[in-house]
């Protein structure tokens, strides 16, 4: 394999891989585990949640291992499938997960709302929310990359920070076991049921693997994605339980059912006064402005990609003249952002994103199982620099336990701390159900016009290489 | 197959188009980049290398450590080469394959893009 003059370190893949995944919503998302199961017990859901995501990594991992490339995700569903369900899924995935940026950017402007008052509370929402996203926006169309060096720096001292934080919360607090041991709570079903939400703490991760083009060996990948899977749950199992066991009940009672939720910098407040909550304030945004920035580079390059392919219309292929940056994708993707968080604001319903992105993960996870099962069948002698252990086994448990936690999550409902009903969860279902038939409707209908007209365009286009006019 | 000679041929009507075109070097003015394309089917390789946008050289062989490495066909070079072929299409397809960050992947396309939109 040729080296290139820069490559990517297991350490950058790892940091990558969990800084994608770290974001401000995980801190709520953590406090919702601890109080569907019982606060000093949740470490069990999280184990759960990364076990199972550690299944989905290892069909990442081979994925990648077969397809090492930045369209990796569109090429394994259509060599599995077909084109077709390709630009589906493809488009289901990428444009839905951009709508996580809603509840990431309405509980980022909690955070800075509560804490950095300037015009009043309302203005203020406004403000953050649409500073957050355009900031973001901005770097992306001038071509800002965060380096490797920067996204290590950031995340080893996030993860570093939330694990300091957890143990002095924990050695302070204390955790009786045994008497969370006995609550009503604590059921296998509620364990099941949270770890389903836990899914949401990872989300995020595999979009480390369009990175296999920058590395030497495709296997760092893989390797990456099984470490950060490691560290987040370490990461998230200390944490869910410190958050809990930092707050007092009312404060967990408030934040389940606040329209401004900010249990971690409450946490940092608890144990360290206002330097710790200044603390978390600056971690969130970190964590918020990676996580997005990172979402919004991957998800504007796609849909350049796509516009070149004639999928999607060929101004999303407009590149900036100065920065080469693909500003029109950029600018509808920060827009449908913008849209996405003004809804959220409007309704308050955050946790409906966060269920949503939850059924994301555990949808996407399988259509990779699936894929991986299919292309051993299809092309079995493909070279794979790795290969899932023991057959089919794995990819089939990873199938039914990620149907198994959709079909949990779908036919449950979002409850607040004292058990009161906020939504259905079948409504995450019909919602996404409706995007997944939008996407076909496009892909059958919308899509042929546009590769119809590419074809008349190179039909009536004289060739330049010589003897092929 | 496409030749050697071929691919030079066509390497050297790219190199004019390119650096003919000022929207293009605009754009890529702070694009330096040793790019390696490998001819899987015939095993030719090519360096070029570009500077500030400029494609100042290109030659048969593989030389220096490259920033990006493409790897396809011998008749998907040649053609991409002189504008007849989408490389994000073939990409896409996995029939074109680089070794490089994501941001060098689209700068390379647009390359095409740019001198030949109507691809």
């Amino acid at each position: 394999m040729t080296e290139l003059r820069k490559v990517l370190k297991l350490r950058t893949v790892v940091s990558t891989s969990a800084g994608m995944a770290i974001a401000t919503s995980c801190y709520l998302a953590g406090l919702q585990i601890a109080t569907v199961l019982v606060g000093e017990l949740a470490w069990i859901s999280v184990l759960v949640a990364g076990f199972f995501c550690l299944l989905s990594a290892m069909c990442f991992s081979e994925l990648t291992a077969i397809y090492p490339s930045a369209a990796g995700i569109k090429l394994f569903i259509q060599h599995a499938f077909n084109e077709k369900v390709a630009i589906i899924i493809g488009m289901f995935y990428v444009v839905l997960g951009i709508a996580m940026v809603g509840a990431e950017s309405y509980l980022l402007s909690s955070v800075l709302v509560t804490t950095i008052p300037l015009f009043g509370p309302v203005i203020d929402r406004y403000l953050w929310m649409f500073f957050f996203v355009f900031f973001v926006g901005f770097i992306n169309i001038r071509g800002v990359v965060i380096t490797g060096i920067a996204q290590d720096i950031m995340t080893y001292v996030m993860i570093s920070f939330l694990i300091g934080v957890s143990i002095y919360s924990i050695a302070t607090h204390g955790v009786d076991v045994a008497v969370a041991s006995h609550s009503d709570r604590f059921t296998l079903s509620n364990v099941i049921q949270a770890a389903a939400v836990g899914v949401f703490l990872f989300v995020g991760y595999e979009w480390v693997a369009p990175l296999a083009e920058e590395t030497t060996d495709y296997r760092l990948i893989g390797s990456g994605m099984l470490w950060a899977i490691g560290l987040l749950t370490l990461t998230y199992s200390l944490f869910t339980v410190g958050l809990y066991i930092g707050l007092t009940q009312e404060q967990i009672r408030e934040q389940l059912s606040s329209a401004t939720p900010i249990p971690h910098i409450l946490l940092g407040r608890n144990l360290f006064g206002p330097v710790g909550a200044g603390l978390f304030v600056v971690m969130s945004v970190l964590a918020s402005v990676t996580s997005f920035n990172s979402g919004l580079l991957n998800t504007s390059r796609f849909s350049y990609a796509m516009a070149r392919d004639n999928v999607l219309p060929r101004v999303f292929s407009n590149l900036h003249p100065d920065h080469a940056s693909p500003w029109v994708a950029i600018v509808f993707l920060s827009a449908l952002s913008v849209a996405v968080s003004l809804l959220t604001l409007l309704t308050g319903q955050y946790f409906f994103l966060i269920m949503m992105a939850a059924a994301l993960e555990c949808f996407i996870y399988i259509v990779a199982a699936v894929c991986v099962i299919r292309l051993r069948r299809k092309y079995p002698d493909k070279e794979r620099s790795f290969k899932v252990p023991l057959g089919d086994t794995i990819p089939a448990v990873t199938i039914v336990v990620f149907a198994g936690l959709l079909i949990g999550l779908f036919s449950d409902a979002t409850r607040d701390y004292e058990g009161r009903v906020l939504f259905q969860n079948y409504w995450v279902a019909i919602a996404m159900a409706g995007f997944l038939l939008f996407t076909t409707a496009y892909t059958l209908t919308i899509v042929p016009i546009f590769k119809k007209k590419a074809q008349e365009r190179a039909s009536a286009r004289v060739k330049r290489r010589p003897g092929r006019a | 197959m496409a030749t050697s000679q071929e691919i030079l041929d066509a390497l050297a009507d790219y190199q004019v188009q390119c650096n003919d075109n000022k929207r293009l070097r605009k754009m890529q003015r702070d694009w330096s980049k040793l790019i390696h394309f490998v001819a899987d089917d015939s095993g030719d390789l090519f360096t070029m290398n570009v500077v500030k946008g400029e494609i100042v050289s290109f030659e048969a062989g593989a030389s220096g450590v490259p920033d990006i490495v493409v790897t396809t066909r011998s008749e998907f070079l040649c053609d991409m080469f002189w504008g007849d072929l989408n490389p994000s299409q073939k990409y896409l397809q996995g029939e074109i394959r680089v070794k490089a960050t994501q941001e060098d992947i689209m700068r390379l396309d647009a390359i095409t893009m740019i001198i030949w939109p109507d691809v």
